[in-house]
């Protein structure tokens, strides 16, 4: 076989594959994968959380060694998990997580990705600024060079994750989930700024979860399913979203039936939870509280909307009883817990699905059986009598098989479980018996097509077994589809308040503030 | 299981490593490594009443090892032993002494209850700077062995020093030989069973209680634990003061056993020797006891070296020191591994 060399033409394909497989221990993350990404377009690669996307993206960027397989990048075949050379052959990553260093300022850091480096060895700042001011005209002008990666806000620090990739001169982008955590108004940004690159000749790979983002994008889709690539690339236009949706969840869907929720929802009550002019210290990432007002009743759902950082992850913690109260109080089935401990408030039916389930929801070097049975440790005066731990173990992996957790053995640590089976863990630890208010964070924030919407039907069949449920999202459209009332955070505290049937308008002005 | 296999094979490889290495340096030197291989063998087990001083050897260093378990379960590391154990020994003098006609029985224990609440008072202090202002209690424990060290310095050479003492360090009295449990060799039925139980009791609380879960859950993940509606506070002031009450109770037990009296700076190195000792066994309960068991051979063989080599009794504590050295090389790399970029799981 001959391996062409020099700058790609227009027949040769940007990226080529073949026959790639990575196995890690039993497990065969890719499967006998073959793919030509043609130049000068944008890829969508969809699939199941677990099917495949980051290893094959790793393995296309050199940071992963395949068992088997080639990997062209415009025509130059890259030595397996060589990402020098896959580098200089032109392919830059977009993580899934930011990789730039927090405490470097945005000249710096971009300095610190270029291809070409000053020839200096000693530094000027002002030389610096001159020479990114261009670069980063697009993401917040010049001004942003001296600010610190670690100050910016999310979805600058994404934007400039696609600057530190262009200031390698690359010419092929992967992109991993880069619309994981940004809001639809950046989202809509972001691809905005991958078409202008498209049309300037740039390839474009990029991961995504969300059939409607691929419409909106790319211009043809790849599904991967259990590590084998089972349609595409094909057009986009000729794949209709039936036949994508089909594609990712496989030929015999795993029939998740919806889980038969048991709220203890006792008939009188019906205000479950109630803030009444709530206020709270402001956070290092966040403004406090000022005066919120709040009730979830009984059989409903209450979304709250708002772009990230406005004040909703004061309010869950404080809910939560994570941090103080300054003003006002807090009332659980009409009892006042502004001062209780957080134990209490979960003994009175709290429930929490909290923002980050790696860091907050579960513990991901403990065994499963004991993530799972975490609630039942809680509370005074029963620590020191002994336990069976085969009683727990049995009890959680009941629970799992429940909500449909994979996993081989109860004893497995909770980090080798995926991101979808992450939230189910969570799940059936939450919503147990003895639930009657349940706040959920994000609780379908990087899921796929598949998991996402059983959680939402997971959270609709709480509220019609009589719990309340309080459901802080960044997705307007599952907000849209979820919620019976509204409300919108900017700042701080409740600027709006909407009922079915929503204007999408009159929503994302108040989330912008624009009503103030 | 298998997993667990691996992880004792490696730990046991790891000593045989740092034996190794100590031959290796003792033959530079110029000393004989078999002479003294066998005389650690005759020093441990087989000279008259070597035994005997192993088991004398392993029962401070078990106890104080398991509050170092009890501490690493929830993620605190504990390194003040020696301190605690010291503050304990004199809380016990401190009652045996001023409580000499009282009943034998009654005696012991309100000694040991004083001891174990001496051992809790010097470990709580670092615990409350930790779970109040997030001070680190590796330098805080360390300072308050210091302080301890003092405080039987001053005890046994002011206020309860032996005015008829001969020897070159000052000494306190002696307790009355009816309050001891066990002769001068350090070991009788009373002292296994009791050490045995409290092995037993360590085990059952870490792995059979709702606490002993909660400090695993406190240890491994904090904040998930808060989110659980755990107090993560709460839990962290019992851990260090079950952690502290253990090397306490070490020190009352070296009191009414083999000591009967305390020199200025007797077993100095105990409380850090059970820093290793815990971390060779894994943190694990009964791992700490065959550690201890090991760890309380070699200290008996230090003490009996000199006999048989030319040796002096420092060069035997290379090996400690050697163990030390790669224990806490392999348990940071396996901390590492933990919680490191290789630990991600197969994302799709």
């Amino acid at each position: 076989m001959t391996v062409p060399s020099g700058p790609a033409s227009a027949e040769v394909p940007a990226v080529r594959c073949r026959s790639l497989g990575v196995s890690f221990g039993t497990v065969q993350a890719l499967h006998d994968i073959s793919l030509d990404l043609a130049a000068g377009r944008i890829h969508a690669l969809v699939g199941q959380n677990g099917a495949g996307k980051t290893t094959l993206a790793k393995v296309l960027g050199g940071l992963q060694a395949p068992d088997n397989g080639t990997v062209c990048i415009a025509g130059n075949q890259i030595p397996p998990g060589d990402v020098r050379a896959a580098k200089s052959a032109g392919l830059a990553m977009v993580h899934q997580h930011f990789s730039l260093p927090p405490s470097f300022t945005v000249a710096e850091a971009l300095e610190l990705a270029a291809a070409r480096p000053e020839s200096h060895s000693v530094y000027r700042r002002t030389e610096l600024y001159r020479r990114w001011q261009n670069e980063v005209a697009e993401v917040g002008g010049t001004n942003v060079l001296a600010t610190r990666i670690r100050d910016l806000p999310v979805e600058t620090r994404q934007s400039l994750e696609i600057v530190r990739a262009l200031a390698s001169e690359a010419r092929i982008l992967l992109l991993d989930e880069p619309t994981a955590l940004l809001t639809p108004a950046a989202t809509d940004t972001l691809f905005e700024r991958l078409r202008g690159l498209r049309d300037d000749g740039v390839t474009i790979l990029i991961v995504l979860h969300k059939l409607r983002e691929v419409a909106a994008v790319a211009d043809t889709v790849s599904v991967l399913r259990d590590g084998k690539l089972v349609l595409g690339p094909s057009e986009i236009s000729g794949v209709s979203q039936g036949q994508l949706s089909d594609a990712i969840v496989g030929p015999a869907p795993d029939a998740d039936r919806a889980i038969a929720v048991e709220a203890a929802a006792n008939a009188e009550q019906q205000l479950l939870l109630e803030l009444v002019r709530v206020s709270s210290r402001e956070s290092a990432f966040e403004p406090g509280l000022a005066s919120i007002d709040l009730t979830v009743e009984a059989r409903e759902i209450v979304g709250i909307a708002g772009v990230e950082g406005n004040g909703q992850r004061s309010l869950v913690s404080v809910i939560a009883g994570l941090s103080a109260v300054t003003e006002g109080s807090v009332l659980l089935g009409g009892e006042e817990v502004t001062r209780a401990p957080p134990a209490r408030r979960r003994l009175r039916g709290l429930r929490l699905v909290p923002f980050d389930r790696n860091s907050e929801g579960i513990s991901r070097s403990a065994p499963l059986w004991l993530n799972q049975s975490a609630l039942r440790l809680i509370g005074r005066r029963r620590q020191f009598p002994l336990i069976s731990l085969r009683q727990y173990k049995r009890q959680a992996s009941e629970a799992m098989d429940l909500w449909r957790v994979r996993y081989d053995t109860v004893a497995q640590p909770a980090e080798s479980l995926s991101g979808g089976n992450v939230q189910r863990l969570v799940l059936s630890r939450e919503l147990a018996s003895g639930l009657e208010v349940l706040v959920a964070a994000q609780p379908t924030r990087g899921l796929d097509f598949s998991a996402t919407n059983f959680v939402r039907r997971s959270l609709r069949g709480l509220r019609d077994a009589g719990a309340g449920v309080l459901l802080v999202s960044s997705d307007l459209d599952e907000l849209f589809e979820l919620s019976d009332r509204l409300f919108v955070m900017y700042g701080g505290s409740i600027v709006a308040r909407f009922n079915a049937p929503y204007d999408r308008q009159a929503v994302g002005d108040a989330m912008t503030g624009a009503l103030r | 299981m298998t997993g667990g296999l691996q992880r004792v094979a490696s730990t046991v490889l790891l000593v045989v490593v740092s034996f190794l290495l100590t031959a290796l340096i003792l033959w530079v030197s110029g000393y004989r490594v078999g002479t003294v291989l066998s005389g650690i063998i005759q020093g441990s087990i087989t000279a008259t009443g070597a035994a005997t001083s192993t088991i004398r050897w392993t029962i401070p260093l078990l106890l104080i090892g398991l509050g170092v378990v009890i501490g690493f379960r929830a993620g605190f590391f504990n390194i003040g032993g020696q301190g605690q154990f010291y503050v304990g020994a004199c809380s016990a003098l401190v009652v045996s002494l001023g409580w000499r006609e009282g009943p034998v029985p009654l005696v012991i224990m309100c000694g040991m209850i004083a001891a174990i609440l001496a051992g809790m008072a010097w470990s709580l202090l670092p615990g409350y700077l930790r779970v109040q202002f997030g001070t680190d209690e590796v330098l805080t424990t360390l300072m308050m062995s210091f302080i301890g060290a003092l405080v039987l310095q001053y005890l046994t050479a002011g206020p309860l020093r032996n005015p008829s003492g001969t020897g070159q360090t000052a000494a306190s009295e002696r307790i009355p030989e009816a309050f001891r449990i066990t002769d001068s060799s350090g070991v009788s039925v009373t002292a296994l069973l009791l050490v045995g139980g409290v092995a037993v009791l360590v085990w059952l609380l870490l792995e059979r209680t709702r606490f002993g879960l909660t400090m695993t859950l406190v240890g491994r993940n904090p904040t998930m634990a808060r989110w659980q509606g755990i107090d993560v506070r709460r839990v962290g002031l019992g851990t260090f003061a079950l952690s502290g009450a253990l090397s306490g109770l070490a020190g009352a037990v070296e009191l009414y056993g083999p000591g009967a009296r305390l020199v200025t700076g007797f077993s100095p190195e105990v409380g850090f020797t059970a820093v290793v000792v815990a971390l060779v066994g894994m943190l694990s309960v009964w791992g700490t006891v065959v550690a201890a068991v090991f760890f309380g051979g070699l200290q008996s063989a230090i003490l009996f070296l000199p006999i048989v080599t030319d040796l002096p009794p420092p060069a035997l504590v290379l090996l400690h020191g050697m163990v030390a050295f790669l224990v806490t090389i392999k348990f940071r790399a396996v901390r590492r591994r933990r919680t490191g970029p290789a630990a991600k799981p197969v994302a799709g």
